[in-house]
């Protein structure tokens, strides 16, 4: 007879649907998450989807002809290898070439990771765990790469994968063991593949509802923001397109209708004290929300580093810090290692559409403090904030154009620059910092820009100068007398995709926002070996002569900029974005700016220990207190009674009512209470000794509900979601599959654990014999000797020749008690009684512990043990 | 009690006539098996294999080792079957007796304990036909006279592989007649030597073979065949597997009843041939394959090799995981 078995079809049709379909569907589902965060991909996974499942499909046809693997692997790769060296040959022209090469490069990759699957699902036994294990890594690194992380995202990422692994483990197993020689096979796996769909989808509805209670809260948490306006998205669409100019269409469309659809919408106001010499007129600076400083060569894009070196931006959650208390970084100051013409500068920020806990300044702050929204503004702005910053006193967002005819602006202006002209090198400073702020790849395309960079600053000799002449550069015009570089929100697409979105913005299409001429400028001043990082944040315009010192942020001022660095003056804003032409006003504020005039005499910090809503009373356990400004701490809080029949309830999402005060919530009492004016606090008032001194009940004008601990007093698990939210549900999925992959490694075992014990307990013969018999076909299979069509007495005595045991005899008995009618002699009784303890134990000494582990750990075996041959009875 | 003693006898009486076969016929303990089986359980065995391999020796062993209460030699015949064979030349035929004036009937060979009939399938179908009823009515009718054959008539066919030329192959009605059909293949190397350097021996054993039973200790052991005890799990066992061949798409015809009945009669023949007075997993394993192989009209040669199997592996996995029923 041949050995070889023939060529299957059935068995590889169903292979491919029933293996590789699954697999293709779930590879092009991870490409297009894959292609969202990685530019190399150049979002084109339809294609190298079908690259993958090309590669799979040929594979399984291929190797259900029995072909040898390494042989005709080495063979498809030496072919890979050749076309790519006749690519490489024909293709001329730079771009084309790289182009090309990385386009066939990802491609050959995936067709071969798809060959090498197509042969594990048809050829390998242990190939579909790896394949999951391997599946799930993938996605752990791209779910990192999600920027806004939400429950539905990690289970939208997740549940296809997991419920993938548990299919194609299963599947793979059935039609390994199913005979392609029975002709209703078919209705013998869609019988098992029903009953798998059914029991997969009671396990994901379980989990699900298991995440519900986790879930609403973390929708609770974003849910209201979301609905509004997010300012994460914003910047991340603003951003992601400047990271090094190769954005990608989604992001550009996305930020395009941003800018279409929305900029009329106010996202925060702000009062900024910073005036001029004069102290009379306004001097606008920028609002910085982050910082791209360092360049990721394996995503040719800036990123934000949180380990940037002198980490100089202060980054806390206003949220999360309680009414008129105060949140410091002096070290965000000390990073600046700016010495010369610098000032502290109060800002006040009013929310409408930013996040709560979303916090904005001028670049360089290091000081946060919640403040209470007056009254009549509660309705429209949700939430505010107190900051100051150490700001650079030649810092302006009037630096870069010219401020035409304000004569004092001209003036500020030139005294800048003539300032900044003394410096004329970096020498000295921190190799470090350097090395990490003029970093820039050194691509063809970079050398293209430094060249560019080169030759327009080729008179200028300061630093200082360069960056005037890149700006000029940008706002010169041509032979025509037309601009050179153009405002445009949508640039239209570069037509070779490959080549830098960057250079073809700087040398063909001239065409760009913001975004553009900071990441140009940027990989221009570092050619130039000026330290230099991209900021983004918000644009600050001064159009209200009305209010000096206020200013209005709509949606379209979202923006980006770029910074560099001159030694003792610390971090100075550059914008070399040209002027809109088209321009679309924001309209004019003409509202009232949010003033806040009153003065809280008393601020407390605590829990509701109760509260009567009837009698407007509340007793409040005080832990941190602030009166008169001067902050009281304690070891014991007390509980205080309040009268809060005046209070106005807030939270962060806006006005409130008392009725949602309730007992356990972390809030601020706040009083302006003239009453508690005429009380000063001396040097010797301690916590206890304020607390006797005020009258009581205090008068509360002001209750600010605090979101997080709230819900955190409601279920103690909601407030490790909504803080670490992505975080907690990436361990618990984690946690789910190690579970899982627990329970499938250990279950053999336990199984043998069971039919062991069962196998030893004392129970009626006839029970106990087939105990034994059960459990030691069991053990017997798990260790590799598995009956398949041997008849009882030939598998006893081949088990018998190996390990030198008695079941040959016992196979016999077993026989006669369970199909004779004949009554079991003595020693044919102690035969079973004897039997099974000396059985294991010879087993157990002819095969070594390690092979046993091994053994135990075979969820195949068992699954073949429990499993049925199929013939059909109809 | 006298039940058991009779047991014990039959048991002792088996092993008397599997040793003294096995004097003779060296390493084919199987065969000797399944050949006692068949004598046990009242049926014909038919074996096919190429000339040469030890039929003829066995079918006469088995012969000569029963002792006839008469011993009037008719004990053992053997036909050569050839194509001009006629059934007469098996049956007997009437001659004119010229002293008494009248037809008498001379007995042909089928008057006889054990027959081993040779190449089964070289003869004409009218042949094989007329020997087939002998074997299924145990009597052999003749114009109007029906002359009975002897209580114990056992059936030693043999036949050439289908495949070599000048045969008439059985038809599957008449195949249906052999309660097993074998294959006596060679044996092992070892054995083989073993013979050569015997031969002599051999022949001299096989000159001088003791007659270990007689034909009533025969038809005792046929009777407690019968009395085998078979479990209710066993013969849904059989019922199962012969259905399963009915439905089976490789198989063109399937067994019927009394291929089922058959089974069971082989399968209590054959445990109390292994020392067993019940029927065990390794009976229904062994048995299977002689007794339905032949019985079965496949698609093609590949169905031959796997249908059944495939049915009877399904049919063992089923009753090794099944819980002891009392």
């Amino acid at each position: 007879m041949n050995i070889e078995r023939k060529f299957s079809v059935k068995k590889v049709i169903a292979q491919l649907l029933l293996l590789i379909v699954p697999t293709a569907a779930i590879a092009f589902y991870l490409l297009k998450d894959a292609n969202e965060y990685y530019n190399i991909l150049q979002n084109k996974w339809l294609w190298q989807g079908l690259a993958f499942s090309a590669g799979a499909v040929i594979s399984v046809w291929f190797f259900g002809y029995k072909f040898r693997f390494l042989t005709t692997t080495a063979v498809l790769l030496i072919l890979l290898t050749i076309i790519y060296k006749i690519l490489n040959r024909i293709v001329v022209g730079e771009f084309e070439t790289i182009f090309l090469s990385l386009n066939y490069k990802i491609f050959a990759s995936l067709f071969f990771i798809g060959w090498i699957t197509g042969y594990g699902l048809s050829r390998s036994k242990y190939f579909t765990i790896f394949l999951s294990l391997f599946l799930l890594a993938l996605q752990i690194i791209l779910v990192s790469k999600i920027a806004e992380v939400k429950a539905d995202a990690i289970i939208a990422a997740f549940a296809p994968v997991i419920v993938f692994a548990f299919y194609i483990i299963y599947t793979a197993e059935l039609i390994r063991n199913m005979n392609d020689e029975e002709v209703n096979f078919s209705w013998f796996i869609s019988k098992r593949l029903i009953g798998f769909g059914l029991l997969i989808t009671l396990l994901l509805v379980s989990i699900f509802s298991l995440f519900k209670k986790d879930f609403t809260a973390i929708e609770k948490e974003w849910g209201s923001t979301s609905a509004k306006y997010d300012e994460n998205s914003s910047r991340k669409g603003m951003m992601q397109e400047n990271k090094d100019g190769t954005m990608q269409n989604r992001d550009q469309t996305e930020l395009t209708g941003n800018l279409n659809r929305g900029g009329k919408r106010l996202v925060f106001v702000a009062k900024l004290d910073n005036y001029f010499d004069d102290g009379i007129t306004p001097n606008p600076l920028y609002f910085t929300s982050c910082y791209y400083t360092k360049f990721d060569t394996a995503i040719q894009a800036f990123e934000i580093d949180t380990l940037m070196p002198y980490n100089d931006l202060f980054k806390p959650d206003p949220s999360q810090i309680p009414l008129y208390f105060k949140k410091e970084d002096n070290k965000v100051v000390e990073n600046t290692k700016a010495t010369l013409r610098r000032k502290v500068v109060t800002a006040e920020v009013y929310k409408t559409l930013l996040s709560p806990s979303e916090y904005i300044a001028p670049s360089t702050a290091f000081f946060c403090q919640p403040i209470p929204v007056e009254d009549a503004f509660k309705q429209q702005y949700r939430s505010a904030y107190r900051a100051k910053m150490n700001v650079s006193e030649l810092n302006s967002a009037y630096f870069v154009y010219n401020p035409a005819g304000d004569f004092q602006l001209e003036a500020f202006q030139e005294e800048r620059f003539n300032e900044l002209r003394n410096i004329t090198d970096y020498t000295g400073e921190d190799k470090k910092f350097m090395d990490y702020y003029t970093f820039m790849p050194s691509n063809d395309e970079y050398k293209r820009i430094k060249e560019l960079a080169l030759d327009i600053t080729k008179d200028a000799v300061t630093p200082v100068d360069k960056i005037i002449a890149i700006r000029d550069y940008f706002l010169s015009k041509d032979e025509f007398g037309e601009p050179k570089y153009v405002y445009s929100d949508n640039p239209g697409i570069p037509g070779i995709p490959s080549a830098s979105k960057l250079n073809y913005f700087l040398f063909e299409n001239r065409k760009g926002y913001c975004a553009y001429y900071a990441g140009a400028t940027l990989f221009m001043m570092r050619a130039l070996g000026i330290p230099s990082r991209v900021a983004a944040g918000f644009l600050t315009v001064d159009r209200s002569s009305k209010n000096p010192g206020w200013y209005w942020f709509y949606e379209d001022q979202a923006h980006a900029w770029v910074q560099a660095y001159f030694p003792g003056y610390g971090w100075i804003d550059f914008d070399t974005t040209v002027p809109d032409l088209n321009a679309r006003e924001s309209p004019q504020p003409d509202e009232t700016p949010p003033l806040n005039m009153t003065t809280a005499y008393f601020v407390g910090n605590g829990k509701v220990v109760s509260i009567d809503t009837i009698k407007k009373r509340m007793q409040m356990l005080v832990s941190d207190m602030l009166y008169h400004d001067k902050q009281f701490a304690t070891k014991s809080p007390q509980t205080v009674l309040m009268d809060v029949s005046i209070a106005s309830v807030t939270r962060d999402s806006g006005k409130a009512a008392l009725s949602e005060v309730e007992k356990g919530m972390d809030i601020v009492a706040v009083s302006y209470a003239e009453a508690l004016k005429k009380i000063p606090p001396d040097s010797l008032d301690t916590y206890e000794t304020v607390l006797n001194k005020i009258p009581k009940p205090v008068p509360i004008d002001e209750v600010k509900i605090m979101e997080a601990k709230q819900q955190d007093k409601k279920e103690n698990k909601t407030e490790a979601e909504s803080k670490f939210d992505w975080l907690d549900l990436m361990w618990t999925i984690l946690g789910i599959i190690t579970a899982f992959l627990l329970f499938i490694f250990s279950l053999p075992s336990l199984i043998w654990f069971v039919l062991h014990n069962r196998a030893k307990a004392n129970k009626p013969l006839n029970q106990k014999a087939f105990a034994i018999h059960t459990a030691v076909m069991y053990y017997l299979n798990q260790l590799g000797y598995s009956r398949e069509n041997l008849n009882p007495q030939a598998f006893a005595a081949i088990i018998d020749k190996e390990f030198n045991t008695n079941h040959f005899g016992f196979a016999n008995i077993y026989q006669k008690i369970k199909y004779s009618n004949q009554q079991l002699f003595n020693s044919e009784i102690e035969t079973v009684n004897n039997f099974y303890s000396p059985f294991i134990k010879s087993v157990q000494n002819k095969i070594p512990v390690k092979k046993r582990f091994a053994a135990f750990l075979n969820i195949y075996r068992t699954i073949h043990f429990f499993s049925t041959t199929k013939t059909k009875h109809t | 009690m006298n039940n058991e003693a009779q047991l014990e006898q039959a048991l002792q009486n088996i092993q008397k006539l599997t040793d003294n076969i096995e004097t003779v016929i060296k390493g084919k303990r199987n065969q000797i098996q399944f050949i006692l089986t068949a004598l046990l359980a009242k049926g014909h065995i038919l074996m096919e294999d190429n000339p040469g391999t030890g039929k003829t020796v066995m079918a006469k062993t088995l012969a000569q080792s029963i002792s006839s209460s008469n011993n009037d030699g008719s004990l053992f015949k053997r036909i050569q079957f050839t194509p001009d064979l006629l059934p007469m030349d098996l049956i007997g035929s009437h001659i004119f007796d010229d002293v008494k004036k009248e037809f008498v009937f001379k007995k042909g060979p089928l008057f006889c304990n054990v027959l081993l009939a040779d190449e089964i399938n070289r003869a004409s179908p009218k042949v094989q036909s007329a020997l087939l009823e002998c074997m299924a009515e145990n009597q052999i009718t003749i114009g109007e006279t029906t002359y009975p054959l002897h209580k114990l008539f056992f059936t030693i066919a043999t036949q050439n592989p289908v495949e070599m030329e000048g045969t008439y192959p059985l038809p599957a009605a008449q195949l249906d007649r052999f309660y097993l059909k074998i294959y006596f293949g060679y044996v092992d190397e070892a054995t083989e030597l073993d013979i050569y350097k015997n031969y002599l021996g051999i022949q001299n054993s096989l000159e001088n073979i003791q007659q270990v039973l007689s034909i009533d200790d025969i038809l005792l052991l046929q009777n407690e065949a019968a009395n085998v005890f078979i479990h209710d799990e066993i013969v849904t066992a059989v019922r199962n597997i012969v259905h399963a061949t009915r439905n089976n798409t490789d198989i063109v015809l399937g067994a019927s009843t009394r291929s089922g009945i058959t089974f069971l009669k082989c399968l209590k023949a054959f445990a109390l041939v292994n020392g067993r007075t019940f029927v065990t997993e390794d009976d229904l394993q062994t048995i299977t394959m002689p007794v339905l192989d032949h019985r079965l009209i496949y698609k093609n040669k590949e169905a031959k090799q796997k249908a059944l199997a495939s049915i009877l592996n399904a049919e063992m996995e089923r009753l090794s995981k099944l819980n002891i029923h009392k």
